[in-house]
């Protein structure tokens, strides 16, 4: 029945997008929606399935781009270049919003908690009090462990715990937990669980802050447990060739994990001893955005395409995909989803983790915290004096930004 | 009615539940072999080309304590053939058909056998345990290491009696035996375990290498201490004009060891040909060139292990890595 009441509700918006579209004085007959993406063939092969009912009114095209940021900002306001909509993260927002490249998403369909999107991702969203994006998914950082070495009993609860195992068990060549200890992504999680930033909401850089000064000085400790060099290939390969007991990573490493035959646990993150806050990984929002300069003329079909890929249906076959949580709430209720145990990790994780930020400013704190946390980690410099380096060059890069 | 008929055969089957479950993923195949045949192994396949085991002669045969002469071992359920060898892969059987079945093979001194697929051992087959291999390079003065394994503080043991399993010797010089991986503490001795070294604890379980000195101190090592070692090598760069004090930074993927102790790393030295110069050590695989403090940098660049490296760098975006020198 409800199938049948969804089709009517189609068919009506199809005949209302026609009507529309005649109102707008655009091209009669059928309308493309064109959307650039960076995404693989299996969540786009969802996607296409989903909107096949919109033809032959509405013929969505999905177009990968490489190098789809950067074509965003030279073509987006240009309505013979640019697409209808684009499917990427969320932290783009603010550079976009800023050069007028996208619409508020509110303009076509409802994104808010109300209507059922999981807080994070709403959160993501937001750009100055307004909405950007449709989230589809959304993905945080986990801890995970090597069930061979690490056993439940094991399992740091806090940091001070995790501390200890890696003391106890970082020896003979074996590291107890790695991670990509200098890079601002995952060093991000820390700072957070000492209530420090790297770039705030607002956009202002946090790096001297007195939190953030903390958990660097902290963090170190644990660093010195883990290997010199800790870029993405190096802690991935320690942890599939069984060379290291733990690590933090996304869900996009566990394919790669199970088919290195490591049995892979996952467990919440380890609380700060001293703030009583875990570590607080950055989320990433996937989603749909729609370009201003389609946002009138295209208003009915585009409403049409958001509208067809918010049911929750989508958002589950996605998650399954992409190995991603669903950001839409009613998801959580399917026994496909609760059962799986990495999205409720991630679902779990969502209630502390930080989107990352979608300030314009981003873009030059990567480099700026990527230097800071080398230099702590890897130079030995006195934090303080390092912090308050970065944090002034952080400024400066800022202002020629503007 | 029917679902008290439903329960009965839920009871009915509850004992045999762990065998199909086991016997789901895992097969045991046991031989009974000639006094001669010293250390027995199992090498196994299937038509699919999927070996049980990394390399011939594949792993070693457990004894079965309760089944004096008899070994054991467990392959994937998948296995169709296996060949039961010993004496460092000296002697072996034919191909011996299993069919994904368990199987007792009876080996004679001239490597003939006869297989039957039903239990001819006594008693309960041991349960599958995945083993780990612990190596031993021991004093000259230290005679038929043994090794004695437990899990601790459980203290369940892994042999029966003291001094435990007999280590293989190995051309190399190493002695090597297999443990159930729930073992997470070693001793080894020698000379009938009457030298012996302190309780090795907290292990994991991953192959392992332990040097015992004469005095019974260990060393412990995950990390093959026999692997080959690279000699040094030289890594020249070329820099932009603008790029002073070059420095490089290298490190071993995956494993993450650094040539040197902290960023930006050691200076490299000026040329009479325009090129810079330093020594590293042969097992890097990953380079970075910085200068200016470290302030600029190349990407990481994933480089061959042992080899002389010429690295013309660009731009920090741009360069390029060649094992001779670049013409002119």
């Amino acid at each position: 029945m409800r199938k049948v009441f969804a089709l009517l509700l189609m068919i009506c918006l199809i005949f209302t997008m026609t009507g529309c579209s005649r109102k707008e004085n655009t091209a009669s007959g059928p309308v493309t929606i064109t959307v650039w993406h960076d995404k693989e063939d299996a969540v786009i092969a969802v996607l296409e399935e989903a909107v096949k009912p919109l033809r032959p009114d509405i013929n969505v095209v999905f177009e990968k781009k490489s190098g789809m940021t950067e074509s965003l900002k030279l073509v987006g306001n240009d309505k013979n270049a640019a697409p209808e909509m684009y499917f990427f993260a969320h932290d783009k927002i603010g550079v976009y919003a800023e050069m007028g490249v996208i619409a508020p998403i509110t303009d076509f369909v409802d994104v808010s908690e109300q209507a059922g999107y999981v807080p994070i991702t709403v959160r993501g969203a937001a750009y100055k009090g307004k909405i950007y994006q449709m989230p589809l998914y959304f993905e945080t950082l986990l801890f995970m462990y090597n069930k061979k070495y690490m056993k439940e009993a094991d399992i740091p609860a806090t940091t001070e715990q995790l501390y200890g195992y890696m003391e106890r068990k970082t020896k003979y060549g074996h590291y107890g937990f790695v991670e990509q200890h200098s890079t601002p992504y995952y060093a991000a999680g820390w700072i957070h669980g000492f209530g420090g930033s790297i770039l705030s909401e607002d956009g202002k850089p946090g790096l001297n802050a007195p939190e953030t000064v903390k958990a660097l000085a902290y963090h170190k400790k644990f660093v010195d447990y883990m290997p010199g060099e800790t870029e993405y290939a190096t802690v991935n390969t320690l942890f599939t060739e069984g060379m290291a007991h733990a690590t933090i990573a996304g869900p996009w490493f566990i394919p790669t994990v199970r088919a290195a035959g490591i049995d892979v646990g996952i467990a919440p993150m380890p609380i700060v001893d001293e703030t009583g806050l875990p570590l607080a990984p950055y989320s990433g929002v996937q989603g749909l955005h729609v370009l201003k300069v389609h946002a009138e003329t295209k208003k009915a079909p585009i409403t049409a395409v958001l509208t067809t890929l918010m049911q929750p249906e989508v958002s589950n076959k996605l998650a399954k995909v992409s190995g991603c949580a669903p950001a839409l709430e009613s998801c959580y209720a399917q026994d496909d989803v609760k059962n799986d145990v990495l999205i409720m990790a991630m679902r779990s994780t969502a209630e502390t983790a930080v989107p990352m930020p979608n300030t314009p400013e981003l873009d030059v704190m990567w480099t700026v915290a990527g230097s800071l946390l080398t230099d702590v980690n890897m130079s030995g410099y006195e934090v303080q004096t390092a912090a308050d380096s970065a944090q002034k060059k952080a400024l400066e890069l800022i202002e020629a930004m503007k | 009615m029917k679902k008290f008929i439903a329960l009965l055969l839920a009871l009915l089957m509850l004992p045999v539940l762990p065998v199909m479950a086991e016997s789901a993923e895992m097969i045991v195949v046991y031989a009974q072999v000639p006094d001669t045949w010293a250390y027995p192994c199992a090498w196994s396949w299937n038509a699919a080309g999927e070996n049980a085991f990394a390399a011939w002669p594949g792993d070693m045969m457990e004894p079965d304590a309760k089944n004096p002469g008899w070994y054991y071992i467990y392959v994937p359920a998948g296995m169709e053939s296996v060949i039961i060898n010993a004496n460092d892969g000296a002697v072996q059987t034919a191909e011996v058909k299993i069919d994904k079945q368990n199987a007792w093979i009876t080996v004679m001194e001239d490597g003939a056998f006869e297989a039957a697929f039903e239990q001819k051992t006594e008693g309960d087959i041991p349960a599958y345990a995945w083993r780990y291999t612990v190596w031993a390079k021991v004093d000259p003065s230290w005679e038929a290491p043994c090794i004695w394994a437990w899990a601790d503080p459980a203290g369940t043991n892994a042999f029966a009696a003291w001094p435990g399993k007999a280590m293989k010797a190995n051309e190399n010089g190493w002695y090597c035996a297999m443990v159930p991986e729930w073992c997470n503490s070693v001793i080894i001795n020698a000379n009938g375990g009457t030298v012996q070294t302190a309780d090795l604890k907290d292990l994991d379980p991953a192959d392992l290498w332990i040097t015992v000195g004469a005095d019974a101190a260990a060393e412990i090592t995950y990390e093959d201490p026999n692997a080959p070692v690279a000699e040094d090598i030289t890594v020249y760069a070329k820099v932009p004009a603008d790029w002073e004090a070059p420095c490089l930074w290298a490190w071993s993927h995956p494993d993450g060891t650094n040539a040197f102790t902290a960023w930006p790393g050691e200076a490299l030295t000026a040329g009479e040909d325009g090129w810079y110069a330093i020594t590293a050590p042969g097992w890097i695989n990953s380079v970075i060139i910085n200068a200016n403090g470290g302030t600029v940098q190349t990407a990481d660049l994933r480089v061959e292990a042992g080899a002389d490296l010429y690295v013309t760098v660009v731009s920090a975006e741009e360069a390029a890595v060649a094992y001779e020198k670049p013409a002119e």
